[in-house]
Parts: structure tokens; C-alpha cells; sequence
């Protein structure tokens, strides 16, 4: 019977094929969370005073992403609050929204929800039930950082953490290399920082825990949250890539982790030569920082009005 | 001698051939252990572990698209 590296116990609930460490239920919950808190002061993710809010969609990511947080919160390190985003995808959105109502009160921390139709009057099953332009993932990113954005300054946050995982992050270094949005991964990273004051500093503390980890840390940990897949995931390219990732994986354990490792190295260099110095300015339309006469929310949202008119 | 099989709300009474353990489970209704979580007896455990009659193993899945 296999026995845990690191204790000794025999009950081993995951073997790291890739650094060889089998552990036990304890000594996994206890390595996740110091790992997680080790890269929240190695990247400077967090400063003390920060408010954090945190992203909560009642995901295993971003559940796990606000019981690590709540240690610094509880000890007094941090302020924190939470924002679910309901994006109207009826039979999927509601458990979350749900569940991230359940674990805010029961950590006591400031929660609101906030949804597509109150912001851009429209639900994303409206969007692809239209004839819309681009792919459902696309829309829903634009908005959702939109109203994370708002509610961030709306609230007085100086960052906003989300759940992003390995996987989520080697998945965007390879989509946007292969798509060659070079400009796009000069803005990847553990932090992202606008030169806009009006945009929130981003942080991702999960950024190197791959994404069966975190399942494994939520129902190791017993935390509630939200399994189902979006139904509109199965068409995006993300998901095309998370694939091929996945598969190359099973016989080359530590490709993510050398994926972000070089992507790490050669960011200065990509910064260096691709970063774009925007000016930012306000969007006509809503007031949010714009790079253009109007923020990509707006424009989005006047393109989903004319298909409107137009059937 | 048999073992029951829980994913999702489906649960259902499957015969154990001698030897199985939580990885042939897994090949045989194609999820991959990188998608997924499994507890045998309501405790967490690895592909590796082996089933015996009257088991409970739960496969949950904590990564859809993937």
C-alpha cells in the first residue's frame, strides 16, 4: 500500500506524477494552501490593507480561490468582498449563484450579484439564441470584466482576484500564440496592472495549481460548489486547446508547468517588443476606460441592438 | 459479487471482475482521471485502489470541456 511522502499515512488521495509526491488528505490541504499563500507574496499579489474582491462564480476555482483568501482575512491582512456574476444561462448559472450566496454568509463577507440584463439589457442565452457575431465565450468575457471592473470601484477594492488555474493559463498562452495575438500575451501574468487608474489591479492566486487539484482541494476540503460545465463552453477554441493540453499531459506530466515556466522567462522580451502604450480615455458611452472612442462592452452592445432592429 | 457505481445522480449495482481497480472503472466509461475525482466508501482515493464487493465508488467530475 502506498503511504503519503510527507507523513507517512497510508491513505493517499493523489500521486503527483509530476514530482513524484503521493499525499494524504491532510498533508494535501495543508501543501495546496501554502503553496497557493507562498505565491501570493512571491508574485506581490497582495499588500497589506488590500480589499480584495473576489470574483465568486460558486466554481470549485473560485470557491477555493476565497477559503485561501479568508485566512488573511480573518486575520485582519486583508478586507474582502465577493461579486457573482449571473449571466442569465438559465438551468447552469442559478446552483452558483446560489452557492456563492451560501459561502459568503457563512464567512461573513460582503456579497453582491450582479447581472447581464441590468447592465447591457440583454441575458447571454438572448446573445446566441441571436444572430450574434462572435463566439458566446467572447461576449462573456468583454461583460463580465466590464461589470468586474465597475463593481470593483463601485466597492472601493484595490484588487480583484479570480480563480484562474494552470490550466486556464497555459490554455491562453497557447491559444494566443497559435491565434498570433502576440500584443494579448504581453498582458498574461500572475497580476495584471493597467496604466488607467480606473481599472483594478487583477490577481490570479491559483495561477500554478493545476485544475484537478483544485477539484481535488474543494471535496477534500467538503466545500460546496458548482460541478456543471457552461453549455456554451463545448464550442470555443479554449476548449479545443485544453484538450490537446490534457492529452499531452498523460504522457508529459510537467508540460504545463514548463509551458508557464518558459512563457515566464520570455514575457520581458514579448513585453519589451510588443507592448502597446495605449492611451486610455473613457468610453463615450458608459464612462468606463476606453483605448478607443468606446469601450469594447458598448460596442459589443450596439452590435447586439442593430441585430435586434434588424430581424 | 458486486460493487455500486455513482456519477452524477445515475447509480447503479455493477458486477467486479477480479483485480478491478478504480483506473479499469475509468477506462471502461472513458473519463480520464485528470477530469475526474473518485471516493470509494466515501473516501477520497487513487486510480490505483482496488475494488471489493459491496463497495460504493463515486466518480465525480471536476472538469467538464477538457
Amino acid at each position: 500500500m502506498k503511504t503519503c511522502t510527507k507523513c507517512g499515512v497510508n491513505e493517499v488521495i493523489i500521486e503527483k506524477k509530476h514530482s513524484g509526491q503521493r499525499l494524504c488528505k491532510d498533508c494535501f490541504i495543508q501543501g495546496t494552501q501554502q503553496k497557493v499563500l507562498k505565491d501570493i507574496r512571491h508574485y506581490k499579489l497582495i499588500d497589506k490593507g488590500d480589499k480584495v474582491m473576489v470574483a465568486l462564480s460558486g466554481g470549485k476555482d473560485s470557491v477555493m480561490v476565497l477559503d485561501i483568501l479568508n485566512f488573511l482575512y480573518e486575520k485582519n491582512i486583508i478586507d474582502m468582498s465577493t461579486v457573482t456574476i449571473d449571466e442569465g444561462i438559465k438551468g447552469y448559472r442559478e446552483d452558483g449563484v446560489k452557492i456563492a450566496k451560501t459561502h459568503a454568509k457563512r464567512l461573513g463577507i460582503e456579497h453582491t450579484v450582479v447581472n447581464f440584463k441590468d447592465s447591457f439589457d440583454t441575458t447571454l442565452d438572448d446573445i446566441m439564441a441571436s444572430n450574434s457575431q462572435r463566439g458566446a465565450c467572447t461576449y462573456c468575457g468583454v461583460f463580465r470584466r466590464w461589470i468586474l471592473n465597475r463593481e470593483a470601484r463601485k466597492i472601493g477594492a484595490s484588487k480583484i482576484a479570480t480563480g484562474h488555474n494552470l490550466d486556464d493559463e497555459t490554455q491562453a498562452i497557447l491559444m494566443n500564440y497559435l491565434e498570433g495575438n502576440i500584443e494579448n500575451l504581453t498582458r498574461i501574468g500572475p497580476k495584471t496592472i493597467s496604466r488607467s487608474e480606473m481599472f483594478t489591479v487583477k490577481i490570479k492566486p491559483l495561477r500554478e495549481i493545476p485544475e484537478r487539484e483544485v477539484g481535488l482541494y474543494v471535496i477534500a476540503r467538503e466545500l460546496e460548489v458548482h460541478l456543471a460545465g457552461c453549455p456554451y463552453s463545448s464550442d470555443s477554441f479554449r476548449g479545443e486547446v485544453g484538450q490537446f493540453i490534457k492529452q499531452l499531459s498523460r504522457n508529459h506530466p510537467t508540460i504545463m508547468y514548463s509551458t508557464l515556466r518558459g512563457f515566464d522567462k520570455l514575457k520581458p522580451a514579448i513585453k519589451y517588443e510588443f507592448a502597446r502604450e495605449f492611451n486610455m480615455g473613457e468610453c463615450i458611452s458608459c464612462g468606463e476606460p476606453a483605448a478607443h472612442e468606446m469601450c469594447r462592452a458598448c460596442i459589443f452592445s450596439n452590435e447586439l441592438d442593430q441585430n435586434k432592429r434588424s430581424l | 459479487m458486486k460493487y455500486t457505481l455513482i456519477i452524477g445522480d445515475v447509480k447503479e449495482s455493477k458486477d467486479i471482475k477480479k483485480g478491478i481497480t478504480i483506473n479499469h472503472i475509468l477506462e471502461e466509461i472513458d473519463l480520464p482521471l485528470e477530469t475526474v475525482v473518485v471516493k470509494k466508501n466515501g473516501r477520497i482515493v487513487i486510480e490505483e485502489e482496488e475494488i471489493s464487493h459491496g463497495d460504493v465508488i463515486e466518480i465525480i467530475r471536476v472538469i467538464y470541456g477538457g
